[in-house]
């Protein structure tokens, strides 16, 4: 997913891309850095597993691959990875969905012979960036994700996104999507983390999103934004909005929408006809002597 | 040439038969495959190869590997089709191969061949596109009702794509299943394509989406007991290192698709057996990028909102 950059652009607008293979860009007092690498390995797993105390976890996680902005001056970096986002379903631990062959299913299994397994095979996780202050790319491998005491504060505030800004065509410096983990939920649907980051000479913007598809059951679309237009002089002021929707087919089909599975394919597409359930912008406030 | 050897040449470069051409080799391969058993003799040497996905390129690299059919001789454990780009050309290179080496190569049946999971992952939209009707996706499908549930190498190594059931104890209640028919939402020709080994269960474990068995130890053991059977080989779950063996060796995953959705990094794995079932597992890379012909794919900077 690399792409070609324009020289003239980046120097233009002040920035420079990192060197050393590192995947990403200094732009205005921050250094914003996308890692993509395989999924875990099967070692590696287990040991998370023991650290999230669970015997499940989606079939692929790419655990060393992350998102992180660092703003220099302050030392304080916003970050998306897929441990603290297991922490995060681990944590909330919604019950099941059931698919629609359950219904038949409860005829044919017989719980006293069975043993019933009741843990959200969904992945759902209320994930939306990962609150520690330092970044350290060298604790980060293996699977190592340094914690600092320090937490990003955020607030609720009554402002918003300038979307009409964002829609404007400003060259764009530097884009990537990072997969954080990902399961087919065995042929059954899709549980999707991922992160994309767009950076253009006046802002940063992201979207890290939750994507939930139960083949005829349910769509799940947890989306947080960010969004950062760039200053100079002060501190830095970082907006975030956390937009939930969720509905299940049955009743997408009631209000006329199409009710098959395939149609439901790009989130990107078709998540306005899922009904908002949770929405809030909230406001960085950013530390002033970490 | 015949105009068969000539198709094999053609869709080993990645080019798609005529819609009429893929008529026809469906016809001749229905007469082949309703003759075979729900559980297919299949002798040693043999080569065990798991899940593929449309990966076609992908698919060359494990036939270099493994050598060419019919020199080696190889059994597929099913999910030819979906996720991967060129599932139309992978399916009929194997399905070409099985007409013109009928026993040189086994294909079994994988819970994706079947009208209704195509239809979500990728194999319809990718006829649609390719063909500009769904004929081709019709006989195709048409096809994957008459493919074998399962195979069973010399008396020994029962090969499947998912796993057990708790209605099957013996391989003669899979022989008198009725298989030619869109894979069921349950029962045993279900079970069989999409259930699970599970570590934390012992017995029979039912999943949280409330469909699918998982089945642990203890079934593998009194399944294999009872069936005089060494281990059973299955694919259908990803694996980072391209084989896993579970419960003390008695149960093995194969599986055969490199970089998993180009992007998932794993290595993939073949299992080839010799004339005296000695196991040897092959692991092999995707295929480089230089070698799939078309270019990376460089998707433009999205002004995403």
């Amino acid at each position: 997913m690399e792409v070609e950059v324009d020289e003239k652009e980046l120097k233009a607008a002040g920035a420079e891309l990192l060197t050393d293979g590192r995947h990403g860009l200094r732009i205005h007092g921050w250094e914003i850095e996308s890692r993509k690498r395989s999924i875990l390995k099967s070692s590696t797993l287990e040991l998370w597993e023991k650290k999230l105390e669970t015997y499940h976890m989606p079939e692929m996680v790419f655990g060393d691959s992350c998102l992180a902005l660092k703003h220099v001056k302050s030392g304080f970096t916003i970050h998306f990875n897929a441990f603290d986002a297991l922490v995060g379903w681990k944590k909330e631990a919604l019950p099941p969905v059931e698919v629609p062959a359950a219904a038949q299913w409860k005829f044919r299994s017989k719980p006293s012979q069975q043993i019933i397994l009741d843990y959200d095979y969904t992945f759902t996780t209320p994930y939306c960036g990962s609150k520690t202050v330092k970044f350290d790319a060298d604790k980060l491998d293996g699977g190592e994700i340094s914690k600092d005491t320090c937490n990003l504060h955020w607030e609720d505030c009554n402002e918003k996104i300038d979307v009409v800004a964002l829609a404007s065509k400003e060259p764009i410096l530097f884009y990537d999507e990072v997969v954080l983990y990902e399961d087919e939920l065995a042929d059954s649907g899709v549980s999707l983390l991922t992160v994309k980051v767009r950076v253009m000479p006046s802002c940063w913007f992201l979207l890290l999103r939750f994507w939930l598809r139960v083949d005829g059951a349910l769509m799940r679309l947890r989306d947080t934004r960010m969004h950062c237009a760039f200053n100079d002089n002060a501190n830095p002021t970082i907006l975030r909005e956390i937009c939930w929707r969720e509905a299940t087919f049955q009743a997408l089909s009631a209000k006329g929408y199409p009710s098959e599975d395939a149609a439901y394919n790009d989130p990107s597409i078709i998540s306005q006809r899922l009904p908002v359930i949770m929405h809030k912008t909230q406001k960085l406030k950013v530390p002033d002597n970490v | 040439m015949s105009d068969l050897d000539r198709q094999i040449e053609q869709l080993k470069k990645c080019e798609p038969l005529k819609e009429s051409e893929v008529k026809a080799l469906c016809l001749k391969a229905m007469e082949i495959l309703v003759e075979e058993s729900n559980v297919q003799r299949v002798d040693a040497p043999v080569t065990i190869c798991g899940d593929i996905h449309g990966q076609f390129y992908d698919m060359k690299e494990l036939f270099k590997v493994g050598g060419d059919c019919p020199k080696t001789n190889y059994l597929f454990l099913g999910d030819f089709v979906d996720r991967g780009f060129y599932s139309v050309e992978t399916f009929l290179l194997l399905l070409a191969l099985k007409v013109r080496y009928p026993d040189r190569i086994t294909l079994i049946r994988g819970n994706h061949e079947s009208r209704q999971i195509t239809q979500v992952y990728g194999f319809y939209d990718e006829c649609l596109r390719k063909y500009g009707s769904v004929n081709v996706w019709r006989y195709c499908t048409d096809i994957f009702d008459y493919l074998s549930l399962s195979a069973l190498i010399e008396n020994k190594i029962f090969s499947v794509h998912g796993g057990l059931s708790p209605a099957i104890s013996t391989l003669d209640q899979i022989r008198t299943i009725d298989r030619k028919q869109e894979v069921p939402h349950d029962g045993a020709m279900c079970d069989l394509l999409w259930s699970d080994p599970e570590d934390i269960v012992d017995g029979w474990g039912l999943s949280p989406r409330g469909a699918g068995f998982l089945f642990g130890g203890s079934v593998v053991s009194s399944f294999n007991h009872a069936n005089n059977i060494d281990y059973i080989c299955r694919a259908h779950q990803l694996v980072m290192e391209g084989y896993k063996w579970m419960f003390n060796n008695q149960i093995v995953t194969v599986w055969s698709a490199p970089n998993y959705c180009y992007r998932c990094g794993n290595v993939a794995a073949i299992l080839e057996l010799d004339e005296n079932l000695n196991k040897q597992f092959r692991v092999f890379d995707a295929a480089p990028q230089e070698s799939r012909g078309t270019p990376a794919k460089k998707p433009a900077p999205d002004y995403f909102l």
